[in-house]
């Protein structure tokens, strides 16, 4: 199904460029299929998320212990607040790739949140990020649930965004009206078109809980010309203090990602079979506690992923081991898989584009391994 | 009649103001000096607002964390507390309203645009806690203070400030060869420079790419600039002065854009200063500044015809702000009939604000604050209406800070926040406003803005709705 390069060019030479925001030429010959990608902010706890079985873990932890886990494979298990992602797991619908991180090792929120947005691996350099590049090299649209246009999104052709107020739309007589004024600038113009075309339900006061969000982007993506690609965030992972065990601090956040999943595969319904979902964070946790039953800024970490267009409910990893030898600077869990190799594999089997064009156009070129065939339906 | 001219400097003509009668010296003489701020409550200082920030991050780290180490509600609730007791939530709202009231009611409105303007260019990007307790007391100290002077002085004064030091992790820099470096590298700890504030000094505040360094400029960039760090206490954190650290210091001569940059005298300090004098003189950098104001004031995409008075005025005077400010007015006024300029959402707030004589922002009795609960709704509107029309001043995601072209602000989203809040923010001064004066001082093709008004109601109704998601508005 993927196509090569040659192919993707032939087949976009007709392309119009404009014409409805949410729609183009390339977007209507491709089998329609979503992806959402979720940004973890703060840094994720793979080693909370997905714990490994392992002593070593235990004795790092002794205060913050997991219980009640939900058995994945002899070696791994899940986070007992994950209960949404376990059931799409039983269903095939979920896998994990574990011991995987951003090509960063310096511990900084700022930096490591802009570079796992931008693809790149000096912080604050590039301007657009790997999602809109992506985008960008396949012809399509993307819908940030955000305010404003996350980096990760930018560098694609004016990407539609959405995030819900109190405020009251203007009625659409006056909308019309307003739309006159703009005959005069096609850009403005056509920005216009595209509120007007809006489902009303998109302008009214919805909640900005991502949780709420998640229910507005599910109808979007399950309709057929709707947008492709989602983006949101979930912030407050970064848990120094009472991080806790199954209802500690770490373990709410991950329950706030789990209503999500639920919330988008229940409105996604049957469009979850097209769909995958990724997580992304800037990195993982240390793997000792600190003094106040937290976890500093660490490394390595895991990628939480669901949707029909996962190929098998797995636990992919080339696991390092949590041996001080093992660890990175003795400290924290290795990556020893580049997390954008995962990515680049997402696009090329959502947006059906050859892996090696976007490794080029979205990740400057840099050797990632293509996980395509691994992870996903292609 | 020029009358589109007073909204691209500045923020329109008020209910209450009439026409100047020569707009061009209207403008320029607004420039020479720094006019006193409007708001009559409290304006904090940098000083106390870094004693408060220290207090703040301290007691969150030190004390709470290991206070509530089992106790995940007893945790939040003291973070609440604290979040209170230090204002966290409050000293934002306060500062933009210190901001949009000079804005609003000072005697050289020009002047405050150029103001924003540079705030912007200097951008502190939302990190850590700075939105909340010092970046706007480094707008006014750091930067309004200081745009009467050179560029130079500027961009002194803005290299080694608290804000921007810690901003760009400058404090993070150590030299490889330093003393401390050494110790480092001996106790198997890392020990190298941290480059974003020296990349950031050459691509986004001085000569920008266009002058063609290279990652061997960044990094030599960086040597010199080791060691300027945000002081360290106890009971402060990081919050304290920037003070000079030889211990971090990388020695030696770095060549910088073909030059060596070397120590004269007992401390390696010169060399910084020397690198920024240089930099500020370097022809990229006014070619690149004077880009910049162009397409702030005049169109997205300038022209070398444009820049050329902005860059001569620098040249002849060393860069003396006032001067190039007022030749920036010269080139905006004779290109004001012919070019147009998608108005930012802040700047566009402000002009519909000022336009309909609303009041705002909010006063500085309703501003006072307790300091032991949350703020209340109307304390917190500013910074919410803001973040809701995507431009939240204090809270860029990059250090290149908010964009300035059309292309990038024109979203649907964006656009229908416009839409909304010109229906809330203008409504209840629909009653007893002159809507036909007003459109009138403000817009060139005012008769064919009220003809269209007419067609929809002749009786002028709800009019204000329609003009200021409008087009005619939302270009200048």
């Amino acid at each position: 199904m993927t196509i090569t390069r040659r192919q993707f060019i032939a087949g976009t030479s007709s392309l119009t460029l404009l014409g409805s925001p949410l729609f183009n030429a390339r977007a209507a010959k491709l089998e329609k299929r979503n992806l959402v990608i979720i940004m973890l902010r703060g840094g994720m706890d793979g080693l909370t998320a997905v714990p490994v079985l392992d002593p070593l873990l235990d004795k790092a932890r002794p205060d913050i212990q997991v219980e009640g886990l939900l058995k994945l494979s002899p070696d791994f298990s899940l986070h007992p607040k994950l209960q949404h992602f376990h059931k799409l797991w039983r269903n095939n619908k979920a896998a994990i790739v574990h011991a995987t991180n951003i090509p960063y090792q310096l511990r900084s929120h700022f930096d490591g949140q802009d570079l796992m947005e931008s693809g790149g691996h000096v912080p604050y350099k590039e301007r657009t990020g790997w999602l809109g590049r992506g985008i960008k090299a396949a012809e399509l649209q993307g819908l940030a649930l955000s305010l404003p246009m996350p980096l990760l999104l930018r560098g694609s052709e004016s990407p539609d965004n959405y995030y819900p107020t109190g405020l009251k739309m203007p009625p659409p007589e006056m909308l019309d009206r307003i739309a006159q004024s703009y005959q005069g600038d096609d850009e403005i113009a056509a920005v216009m078109k595209s509120i007007q075309m809006r489902p009303r339900s998109m302008m009214i006061n919805r909640g900005r809980d991502a949780k709420q969000l998640a229910n507005q982007a599910a109808k979007q993506l399950a309709q057929i010309d709707g947008p492709r690609i989602a983006v949101f965030d979930i912030g407050g992972f970064d848990t120094h203090a009472a991080q806790g065990g199954a209802d500690g601090q770490h373990g709410e956040k991950l329950q706030d990602f789990d209503r999500v999943l639920r919330n988008l595969s229940d409105g996604l319904g049957d469009a979850l079979d097209d769909t995958l979902i990724l997580t992304l964070t800037e990195f993982g946790r240390k793997l000792e506690q600190n003094g106040g039953y937290g976890t500093e800024h660490g490394y390595g970490t895991a990628i939480l992923m669901a949707g029909g267009l996962v190929k098998k409910p797995q636990i992919h990893s080339d696991w390092p081991g949590l041996k001080r030898k093992n660890l990175f600077e003795g400290q924290d869990l290795m990556a020893t898989i580049d997390a954008r190799s995962v990515y680049c594999s997402a696009m090329a089997s959502c947006f059906q584009v050859d892996f090696d064009y976007l490794r080029r156009q979205a990740f400057f070129g840099d050797s990632l391994v293509d996980l395509t065939d691994t992870l996903f339906v292609t | 009649m020029a009358r589109n001219f007073f909204r691209k400097v500045a923020f329109g003509i008020a209910p209450h103001q009439s026409l100047p009668q020569d707009p061009l010296i209207w403008a320029q003489s607004q420039l020479d000096a720094v006019p006193d701020l409007t708001w009559e409550g409290h304006i904090p200082t940098g000083a106390e607002q870094l004693d408060r920030y220290g207090y703040f991050v301290y007691t969150r780290r030190k004390v709470l964390r290991p206070k509530f180490k089992n106790d995940r509600q007893g945790y939040e609730d003291a973070k609440r507390q604290l979040s209170y007791e230090a204002g966290q939530r409050y000293f934002e709202n306060l500062e933009l309203c210190i901001r949009h009231h000079a804005a609003l009611n000072s005697n050289a409105p020009v002047f405050e645009r150029l103001w924003l303007f540079w705030c912007n260019h200097f951008t502190i990007s939302d990190k850590d806690f700075m939105p909340e307790f010092s970046t706007g007391p480094y707008h006014r100290e750091t930067i309004r203070a200081h745009l009467t002077g050179s560029f130079e002085t500027l961009l002194k004064e803005v290299t080694l400030s608290w804000s921007m030091i810690n901003h760009l992790d400058n404090s993070q820099s150590v030299g490889p060869n330093s003393k401390s470096g050494k110790w480092r590298r001996k106790n198997g700890k890392v020990a190298t420079v941290n480059e974003n504030h020296a990349r950031e000094l050459l691509e986004l505040h001085t000569v920008s790419p266009a002058a063609g360094y290279s990652q061997k400029d960044v990094v030599a960039l960086s040597y010199v600039m080791a060691g300027w760090r945000t002081g360290y206490s106890k009971k402060r954190l990081e919050c304290n002065p920037v003070k000079f650290d030889q211990e971090y210091h990388e020695p030696g001569n770095h060549k910088v854009l073909g030059k060596a940059y070397k120590q004269r005298g007992i401390s390696p300090k010169n060399k910084l200063t020397d690198a920024l004098k240089d930099l500020a003189a370097h022809p990229n950098t006014r070619a690149f500044i004077a880009f910049k104001l162009c397409r702030h004031f005049i169109c997205d995409e300038p022209t070398e015809e444009m820049m050329a008075p902005i860059i001569s005025a620098w040249e002849e005077t060393d860069g003396h702000l006032p001067a190039i400010h007022k030749a920036l007015m010269q080139v905006v006024y004779d290109h004001h009939e012919s070019q147009v300029k998608f108005q930012v959402p802040e700047i566009w707030l402000l002009q519909m604000a000022n336009m309909t004589g609303a009041s705002w922002p909010p006063t500085p009795k309703q501003m006072e604050y307790d300091f032991k609960t949350k703020p209340s709704g109307i304390q917190r509107r500013i910074s919410e209406m803001l973040e809701d029309l995507g431009h939240p001043p204090y809270r860029p995601k990059q250090p290149i800070g908010f964009p300035e072209t059309k292309a990038e602000w024109l979203s649907p989203e964006l656009l229908i926040r416009r839409l909304a809040y010109s229906k809330s923010f203008v409504s209840n001064r629909a009653r007893d406003l002159d809507i036909k004066e007003m459109v009138q001082k403000n817009f060139e093709n005012s008769d064919e803005i009220l003809s269209q008004l007419e067609e929809i109601n002749p009786a002028f109704g709800q009019h204000l709705h329609y003009i200021f998601p409008s087009s005619w508005m939302l270009l200048a």
